[in-house]
C-alpha cells in the first residue's frame, strides 16, 4: 500500500512539475508538428497503431478516435497523465505506458501530448 | 604574509590539480565497473522471471544496451557507457517489476 | 522480519492463485464462451481461418491466394523430407509410424515419463538425432516444410489435446495459461489483450485474429516471412511466438523452450475440437 501511495505521489510530483511547463506556453506550431511526428512514428509514439487521428493513414480501431480532446479532457494534465501510464486509470489498459516504461523521453511526452491537445 | 598565503594556495592549487586530473579517468572506470556489476545483476533478477525485455541485450536487438555499453567502456567512452547501463538497468528493474506485477494474470472473463 | 514478511507475501500470493484456480475444463468452457458473444454467428470451426474469418473484405484476397497457394510446393518438400531415408535405412515412419495421417492430432502431448509438454518438432528432431541424424532449426526451412506436410495430411482432424490429472501437467498447462494472460515487454501487451480482448480489431492496417483457432493451421506461411533475408515464407509455431514478444519488446524465448512449450500446450487445447487446417496462408 505504502508502495502505491509512493508511486502515485511521485507521479504527481511529476506531473505537477510537468503540467507546470506545459501550461507557461501556448504550444507553437513547430512544437506541434514535432508532436505530431512522434505520435505518427511507428517507433515512437505510434499512437496511429491503435487511435484515428486526422491526417494520419492505416489507423488502427483499438481505442477512440483521437478528436475533441479538449473537451474530453478540459484538464490537459490529465491528458498527459493518461499518455504517461494508462494502466493507473485502468489497470487493464492495453496502452502501452509511454512513460512510466520510458517508450518516450519526458520531453516527447510534452510534444505528444501539446499536439495531441491541439485535435 | 600576504605573500605566503598565496604561495600557499598556488601549491594547493597545484596539488589539488595533480590530484584530480590523473584520478578521474580512474573514478570514471570505476563508476562504470559498480554500475555495470549492478546492472548485470538487475538483469539476472529480470530474467529469472520471465521479465526481461527485448533491448537490454539479446542478440537480434538493434539496441542492446549492455553489450553496447561494455563495447563503449572497452573503447574508453565511459560516459557513453554509464549512460546506456542506465537505461539497461531501468529496462531490467521494470521488467522484473512487471513480472511481479502479473504474477496472479488470468482470464477476465 | 524481512524474511516473515515475503512469507507472508507469498501465502498470499497462493491463496489467490488457489482461489482463482478452475479446471481446464471450465476454461475452455469460457473461452468459448467468450469468443462465440464476441463474435455472433461464426461457426466454431472458421475461427480456424483467423482474421479471414472476421474481415469480409481481407476475406476475399484470402481466398484467391488460396486458390494458388504458395505453400503447396513446401508441402511436397516435406512429403519428400518424410519419405527419404535416412543414413541408416530408416526414415521418420520408424518413429512415428506409417500413417502420415496420423501424426499431427497427437501434438501437443504430456509426457509423464519425462514430465514434459512434448511437440511435434521436438519429436522431429528427437527422431533425427536417434538415428544418427543432424536435427534441423526450431524454426524454419526443413522442419516447417515436414510440418506442413503433417498438417495437410491431417486436415479435417480435430484437435484433441488431453491435459492429464497429474499434478505436473496441470502446472505446465497452469504456466502456459499464465504467459498468455501476463503483460509482458516495454509496451507492456499481454498475448490476450490482442488476441482476445481486442480480436477482430485493427492494429495499423492488420485485423487481430482470435486466439480461439490460432494453434490449427501452424506451421504457417507468411507473406511477410517469404521476403529477402527471412526465409521462405513457412514458419513454426514458436517462430511465431518469438515475433509476438519481440513486438511487444520483450525479448523472445528460445523455440521449443519449456516456456513456448507450455503455452503452446495451453494455447492448443483452447482450440480442441476445430478442425486442423495446416499449413495456413497469412498476410
Amino acid at each position: 500500500m505504502t508502495k502505491i501511495t509512493q508511486r502515485l505521489g511521485g507521479a504527481t510530483t511529476v506531473l505537477a512539475l510537468c503540467a507546470g511547463l506545459v501550461f507557461s506556453a501556448q504550444a507553437s506550431a513547430d512544437d506541434l508538428a514535432a508532436g505530431k511526428k512522434i505520435a505518427f512514428d511507428r517507433k515512437k509514439g505510434n499512437c496511429l497503431a491503435c487511435h484515428q487521428i486526422a491526417g494520419g493513414k492505416l489507423a488502427g480501431t483499438i481505442a477512440p478516435p483521437l478528436i475533441s480532446m479538449k473537451a474530453r479532457f478540459p484538464d490537459k494534465a490529465k491528458l498527459r497523465a493518461q499518455i504517461w501510464d494508462s494502466t493507473v486509470a485502468n489497470p487493464n489498459s492495453i496502452m502501452p505506458p509511454m512513460g512510466r516504461h520510458k517508450i518516450l523521453t519526458e520531453k516527447e511526452i510534452d510534444l505528444v501530448t501539446d499536439f495531441i491537445y491541439s485535435l | 604574509m600576504k605573500k605566503l598565503i598565496t604561495a600557499f594556495g598556488l601549491i594547493l592549487l597545484i596539488s589539488g590539480c595533480n590530484a584530480t586530473t590523473p584520478a578521474k579517468p580512474t573514478s570514471m572506470k570505476a563508476q562504470y565497473e559498480a554500475a555495470l556489476a549492478d546492472t548485470q545483476a538487475a538483469v539476472k533478477k529480470a530474467a529469472s522471471v520471465g521479465g526481461e525485455w527485448r533491448d537490454i541485450r539479446w542478440k537480434k536487438s538493434k539496441k542492446k544496451y549492455l553489450p553496447s555499453a561494455i563495447k563503449a567502456a572497452e573503447a574508453g567512452d565511459y560516459a557513453k557507457a554509464l549512460k546506456l547501463l542506465d537505461i539497461a538497468k531501468f529496462q531490467a528493474e521494470a521488467g522484473y517489476k512487471q513480472a511481479m506485477d502479473q504474477k496472479n494474470a488470468g482470464p477476465r472473463f | 522480519m524481512k524474511k516473515t514478511l515475503t512469507l507472508l507475501l507469498s501465502a498470499g500470493l497462493v491463496a489467490t492463485a488457489t482461489q482463482a484456480f478452475s479446471s481446464p475444463k471450465q476454461d475452455l468452457e469460457k473461452f468459448r464462451t467468450y469468443f462465440e458473444q464476441r463474435f455472433p454467428g461464426i461457426e466454431l470451426n472458421e475461427f480456424g481461418n483467423g482474421p479471414y474469418a472476421l474481415d469480409a473484405s481481407k476475406r476475399l484476397q484470402w481466398e484467391s491466394m488460396e486458390e494458388f497457394p504458395p505453400y503447396e510446393e513446401y508441402v511436397d518438400k516435406g512429403r519428400e523430407i518424410w519419405e527419404t531415408p535416412f543414413k541408416n535405412g530408416k526414415s521418420f515412419a520408424s518413429c512415428f509410424g506409417k500413417d502420415p495421417s496420423k501424426v499431427r492430432v497427437k501434438y501437443p502431448h504430456w509426457d509423464s515419463k519425462t514430465q514434459q509438454v512434448v511437440t511435434l518438432e521436438g519429436d522431429i528432431n528427437k527422431c533425427l538425432k536417434a538415428n544418427g541424424e543432424k536435427p534441423f532449426g526450431w524454426k524454419k526451412g526443413k522442419i516447417a516444410h515436414l510440418g506442413a506436410y503433417l498438417g495437410y495430411e491431417a486436415r479435417g482432424q480435430k484437435t484433441n489435446v488431453v491435459i492429464p490429472n497429474d499434478p505436473k501437467a496441470l502446472q505446465a498447462y497452469e504456466e502456459g495459461k499464465h504467459f498468455f494472460y501476463a503483460k509482458r515487454g516495454q509496451l507492456n501487451i499481454a498475448c490476450a489483450d490482442c488476441h482476445v480482448y481486442y480480436s477482430g480489431q485493427r492494429i495499423r492496417g492488420n485485423t487481430l485474429s482470435a486466439a480461439l483457432g490460432h494453434t490449427t493451421h501452424f506451421p504457417v506461411f507468411r507473406a511477410k516471412w517469404a521476403k529477402k533475408g527471412k526465409g521462405d515464407g513457412l514458419g513454426t509455431l514458436h517462430r511465431r511466438y518469438g515475433g509476438c514478444n519481440k513486438q511487444v519488446r520483450a525479448r523472445p524465448f528460445k523455440a521449443q523452450g519449456k516456456e513456448y512449450r507450455n503455452l503452446e500446450f495451453f494455447h492448443t487445447y483452447m482450440s480442441n475440437g476445430l478442425e486442423i487446417n495446416a499449413p495456413g496462408y497469412r498476410e
